[in-house]
């Protein structure tokens, strides 16, 4: 009550209005044909509606801009812009107007105003106007709150203010998850899913990797100069629509020497992605540093540098095997092979490989052959440390496709 | 899979984990927009969630959700809402200014609450907290002190932020939900209410003895002679034969067969042609509405043709003669009402010669015992009646074709029903099937839902805001103003006073016997009875008024009931073949749904006719007629007609583009827009910048300059005419505008003004963009002057709601300055003004 009584006395009105994009007028286009009753009548009305588009009255998207009707939603990392317009509803010349826009977060309160000097009189009817620009960072219970200070042509000092309160919302849900491969290398796939109530234009989703990695984006299909989006041709998310994307990450050279140092809890990137929706109005967002847990190899890591992909029945082939050294201390290591019932290691089992020091890997040629067809694992490979006798044991290393190359001759 | 709540305050994220057990977050990353600007005064909250990090040891999980806001209470909380809060929010409330504040309810649904499980106690303390809050606040405004008390505001809103956002999200919702029953009340008002006034209720008893006075007239023993198929009409049903408009309303319901066409006897009712502006006050002349009825349809000069020929073959029975006279009494009618277009001339027309032999057969109430005699009769007689339809129907026959169907109505006309009702319409044709026998499920009954009078809402508004004596002034056409006839409805149209236009609609219909409660009553169909229907189907879309449309349009189905054909009515329509509902009436039945939320069925719909449209424009290509049948077509004729059905087709092709754009499906009606241009290739400029609007409105801004680049090569294909220098023009504005580049855009719109300055939509945009750049003054200025300099191009509702909502910007005396406008808009604009865009209410 005290409130309303207040405002009334002052000679000053503010007023505040959030300045959404304006929209597009819609018509409703309703249309007969001459043999009909009215005629004529209904196209000529179309004709002379001056938010049709001439020559196309069907069209129901007209070329009429309108102003936001309502406050309507604000996003985290979108812009909010507002007017404000302080008015001079008195019969008496004001003077010494001081405006002041704040906006009150739950964690910092912004001053929004351009500028910060007081205007030195403000007559009948005139107005003050600002329009105020904020990205907004936060989400959550927004207040802005706008302050009017200005003396009465008596003299008398007189100050009000005026509280807006709005929530800003969460557009997106994000998700991650993390891929391992064999080669160092790491898959991401991000889901991404709009919770507005409007399409929204995803213009940029990139990942910006840390320095360790090097990105390759995986949401294009190959083909042309560009490459074809994999969501279409159209870029837009529906309301509630969640969409996929896929990153590769390798580790830069110089990292991955270093194979071994990719240990534990590592920063992959952050997610950077803007969006657009009614008439160009942006918004920006970034996820924190996404971490991701190294898989744990051990002390010692055995990964394959070269295999084929198919072999023939009985005859030997080659594989390369890399050894690394993940521990903290140097190793003597001792090689044992096993053979399974299917995969035969050819050359002395047992041999030492010498030491190998923290960090530091070999290469490892080794020659198998193999007696039974099919899809064949490759087990069998012992590791000992000699020097703590410790014993690591690498099953399923790999996969190999062992095919008889005289079927075709013998059947 | 682990969910993972990334906050963004730091300060909640701590206080989050501080209430709930850190097992349910493992982690917490946090999303911090990126700060373009790097100088954010005062500590960086993100970065403080590194305290979380005891827990990164579990971190093997590989899906992350990164909750943004896990804050958010849900609606459901607030049950717990004290009497206390929402006092202190109407206190709050008083703060706000409706401007800002109108969060959409929605969003709260959208929030999930799995991780707001706050525990009571603490729930109590931030509502005590919130109460605290408010008022330190309006203290604050009290005190008149300048910043002071700044920190505890943050401290209040940090705590009580969850519980604050739920009641207000709450608090709107149930708002918004005040003003929807609003809605619906004034909705069921509309059609619920049964004005007892109704100016027609008056009528019946005097039609009742009207009635009776006709039934006391000898019956004419030509039709009772049962040779005519309607004297089918099994036991109990009584050949009701006047339709005339007031009689239904008395005892003539009861018999309720009125399986003959009103068109049949209308012409035969004797009135001494009263005048007909006077026919609904006067009910003296119950029946010239009838003869009204015969103004405007059967324009078709050939009847008068057919008969003839008609009557040729040998072997007419004096049933088939029958119908004759009449046929040539409702051609004659025609012949005179269709140069003046209405019957008010008052001129007694020839068909008042016939009159005195022929009344006598319309009031034809057979005696109930003698309708058994009759029934064995007809039996035997189809034979020669056969001979003589073959005439009408022949398709085989093209002489008596081209006699007897104008190339212009078959034309507009065509239709391909449903394989049953084309039967059912062959049979009937060809005598092997009396209508009367059509089960009435195939039957069309239409009636009026609703009669109560639509007003005038400006007026209303006038009264309330202005007082009597300036609503005194206001001058519209009314239902009661005008001729009751088509000419009258035209001019209501024409005047924009929809509303007395959906009135005289409504009268109309009542006097054809499809007025208020008649639905589920059988009454026949004519030309222009369906013509009214679309008419005032039209008219309640235009305003709006869907509910009100669609519970009208109900009765017909889908549109392809039997008796909504000519064939249906042999008598009535000799000859003449394929739909009584015009397409634009199909089209407008199709579209409805998509109003009234339910575009899947508008989508159906109009893919139903788009089939049809492509079925006939196959057959004229095939070298056939319309319907598929092998009469030879004149080229001129062909050429006519598939320009006909082309631009059908490209209609309904925008109705299924603008529905789609309804229904944001956005891929689908950028194709079908699309697709539009290979029928109408002169729009292609207007359409390719459409699909450009609707790339903009997505927020595409790159491929909507793609489409505007391909819009000025097109112009520049076509030569440079005015036209579409504004197109390309206002491509560039609205792509400035798209780039939040305002003083481009208004820019771009003031040079379509210099080439074009009266061009309402660059004068209205360049207007909105000053407000953009911070001239609320300018641009209130130039839409004010627009008004007042042009009133007929201005007082449109986008413009007027742009210069309201101005209005309420810049000062407290908004609703003055709103009511000069209604003044305005008084004296120019008819009822079908909406009110609404004037924001005074």
């Amino acid at each position: 009550m005290d409130v309303s009584q207040a405002k009334q006395e002052h000679l000053l009105a503010l007023k505040v209005m959030r300045l959404t994009k304006p929209t597009l007028f819609t018509n409703l286009p309703v249309t007969c044909e001459d043999r009909d009753l009215p005629g004529d009548l209904f196209d000529q009305l179309m004709r002379e509606d001056p938010s049709t588009i001439k020559g196309a009255e069907a069209l129901m998207l007209g070329e009429m801009l309108t102003l936001p009707q309502n406050f309507g939603n604000i996003f985290l990392g979108e812009t909010f812009s507002s007017y404000i317009s302080v008015h001079n509803d008195s019969i008496q010349v004001v003077k010494d107007i001081l405006v002041k826009a704040d906006l009150q977060t739950s964690s910092q309160r912004l001053n929004l105003s351009a500028s910060n000097s007081a205007v030195a009189e403000l007559k009948p009817e005139s107005c003050i106007d600002d329009v105020i620009h904020h990205e907004v960072k936060e989400i959550g219970t927004h207040i802005l709150v706008c302050a009017v200070s200005y003396t009465t042509q008596y003299g008398e000092k007189l100050y009000f203010r005026k509280f807006f309160k709005f929530q800003v919302l969460k557009p997106l849900d994000v998700k991650t998850k993390f891929y391992n491969a064999e080669t160092d290398e790491v898959f991401l796939e991000a889901q991404i899913q709009n919770i507005t109530t409007s399409p929204m234009f995803m213009e940029k989703v990139s990942l910006e990797p840390s320095m360790m990695y090097n990105v390759t984006e995986l949401n294009t299909v190959a083909g042309g100069d560009e490459g074809e989006s994999t969501f279409g041709k159209m870029s837009y998310l529906q309301p509630m629509d969640t969409r996929q994307y896929l990153y590769c990450l390798k580790p830069k050279p110089e990292y991955a020497e270093k194979a071994g140092v990719i240990k534990g809890v590592t920063v992959i990137g952050k997610l950077d992605i803007v969006w657009k929706t009614n008439l160009g109005e942006r918004g920006r967002l970034q996820t924190s540093q996404l971490q991701r847990m190294a898989p744990g190899y051990g002390d010692i890591r055995l990964s394959l540098e070269m295999i084929p992909d198919t072999v023939n029945l009985e005859e030997p082939f080659d594989i390369i095997c890399k050894i690394t050294n993940c521990s903290e201390r140097t190793m003597d290591l001792e090689l044992e092979m096993m053979n399974t019932r299917s995969i035969h290691w050819c050359g002395v089992s047992g041999r030492q490989l010498g030491k190998l020091s923290p960090g530091a890997f070999l290469s490892l040629p080794l020659i198998l052959l193999s007696s039974v067809q099919g899809l064949q694992s490759i087990s069998g490979l012992r590791l000992t440390d000699t020097f703590l006798k410790r014993t690591y044991e690498y099953d399923d290393i790999a996969q190999v496709c062992v095919v008889c190359p005289y079927t075709n001759n013998e059947c | 899979m682990r969910s993972i709540c990334i906050s963004v305050s730091a300060v909640r994220s701590s206080k989050m984990d501080s209430e709930e057990a850190p097992a349910q977050r493992p982690v917490t990353l946090e999303i911090t927009v990126e700060d373009a600007t790097a100088e954010a005064p005062g500590p960086d909250p993100p970065k403080l969630t590194i305290s979380q990090t005891p827990l990164r040891e579990n971190l093997l999980p590989q899906v992350e959700s990164i909750d943004l806001g896990g804050e958010f209470s849900t609606p459901q909380e607030d049950s717990s809402a004290t009497p206390s809060e929402s006092l202190m929010d109407k206190l709050n409330d008083q703060m706000m200014e409706s401007v800002l504040i109108s969060d959409s309810p929605n969003n709260s649904e959208e929030e999930d609450d799995d991780d707001d499980v706050a525990p009571m106690d603490s729930f109590l303390d931030a509502v005590e907290e919130e109460d605290h809050f408010h008022e330190t606040s309006v203290d604050k405004e009290e005190q008149g002190e300048i910043g002071q008390n700044t920190t505890e505001i943050e401290v209040t809103v940090e705590e009580q932020e969850k519980d604050s956002s739920v009641e207000k999200v709450d608090e709107e919702t149930r708002e918004q939900t005040d003003t929807e029953e609003q809605v619906i009340s004034c909705v069921s008002l509309q059609v619920d209410e049964h004005s007892p006034s109704d100016p027609n209720s008056g009528e019946p008893s005097l039609l009742e003895a009207q009635e009776t006075k006709d039934y006391s007239v000898p019956v004419c023993t030509i039709f009772s002679h049962g040779t005519h198929p309607k004297s089918l009409v099994p036991d109990g049903f009584q050949p009701t034969l006047i339709k005339s408009p007031s009689f239904s309303m008395g005892s003539g319901v009861e018999t309720s067969e009125a399986v003959t066409p009103s068109k049949l006897m209308a012409p035969l009712v004797c009135q001494p042609s009263p005048s007909l502006s006077k026919f609904f006050n006067d009910n003296g002349h119950v029946n010239p509405a009838s003869d009204f009825f015969d103004s405007f349809t059967v324009p078709s000069s050939f009847i008068s043709v057919s008969n003839p020929n008609a009557d040729i073959p040998p072997g007419a029975t004096p049933a088939s003669i029958a119908p004759t006279p009449e046929r040539q009494l409702s051609s004659t009618s025609s012949s005179i009402s269709n140069p003046g277009g209405a019957l008010d001339s008052g001129a007694p027309t020839p068909s008042s010669v016939f009159a005195p032999s022929e009344s006598t057969t319309k009031a034809q109430p057979p005696p109930s015992q003698e309708a058994p005699a009759q029934a064995p009769a007809p039996a035997p007689q189809p034979q020669p009646f056969n001979t003589l339809q073959a005439v009408f129907s022949g398709s085989d026959d093209p002489f008596a074709t081209a006699l007897s169907l104008s190339e212009v109505d078959r034309r507009h006309d065509s239709w391909l029903p449903s394989e049953e009702t084309r039967k059912l319409l062959i049979s009937v044709a060809t005598q092997q099937y009396s209508p009367a026998y059509v089960e009435t499920t195939r039957l069309t009954m239409p009636g009026l839902k609703f009669d109560n009078l639509q007003g005038d809402a400006v007026k209303d508004l006038m009264l309330r805001f202005l007082g009597e004596a300036a609503a005194m002034k206001r001058q519209v056409l009314t239902a009661n103003s005008v001729e009751q006839s088509f000419t009258g409805l035209k001019r209501l149209i024409s005047s924009k006073n929809w509303r007395a236009a959906v009135d005289l609609t409504g009268r109309l219909l009542t006097a054809h016997g499809q007025g208020y409660g008649k639905a589920g009553q059988q009454s026949s169909h004519t030309t222009d009875s369906l013509q009214l229907w679309f008419v005032r189907l039209s008219l309640l879309t235009k305003l709006n008024l869907f509910q009100n449309a669609e519970l009208e349009i109900e009765p017909f189905g889908n549109l392809d009931q039997p008796d909504l054909f000519y064939e249906y009515y042999p008598t009535v329509y000799p000859g003449r073949r394929g739909s009584m509902v015009p397409f634009s009436m199909r089209l407008l039945h199709a579209e409805l749904p998509q109003y009234l939320a339910k575009p899947q069925e508008a989508l159906d719909r109009l893919h139903n006719l788009k089939t049809v449209c492509l079925a006939i424009l196959e057959n004229l290509e095939k070298g056939l007629a319309e319907d598929g049948s092998m009469i030879t077509l004149t080229q001129e004729n062909r050429q006519g007609s598939l320009k006909l059905w082309r631009s059908r087709l490209s209609r309904v092709m925008y109705s299924m583009a603008n529905c789609l754009l309804l229904m944001k499906d956005y891929v689908l009606a950028v194709e079908t827009y699309h697709s539009i241009i290979q029928y109408e290739p002169q729009q292609r400029v207007q359409l390719l910048s459409g699909i450009g609007r609707i790339f903009l409105q997505i927020g595409d801004v790159k491929t909507a300059e793609r489409y505007f680049q391909d819009v000025e090569k097109a112009c520049q294909m076509t030569g440079s005419q005015p036209s579409h220098t504004t197109c390309v023009l206002m491509n560039r504005a609205f792509v400035s505008l798209s780039q939040n580049n305002y003083t481009e855009a208004h820019a771009s719109f003031t040079e379509v003004l210099k080439m074009d300055p009266k061009n309402p939509v660059a004068n209205n945009n360049a207007a909105v963009c000053l407000l953009y750049l911070g001239c609320l003054k300018e641009s209130l200025g130039q839409l004010e002057g627009l008004v007042q300099q042009d009133p007929a191009l201005y007082l449109h509702e986008s413009v007027l709601f742009n210069l309201t909502t101005m209005y309420e910007l810049e000062s407290s005396r908004s609703t003055q300055k709103k009511q000069a406008l209604l003044e305005a808009v008084a004296c120019r604009e008819g009822d079908s003004f909406n009110t609404q865009c004037l924001k005074l209410v």
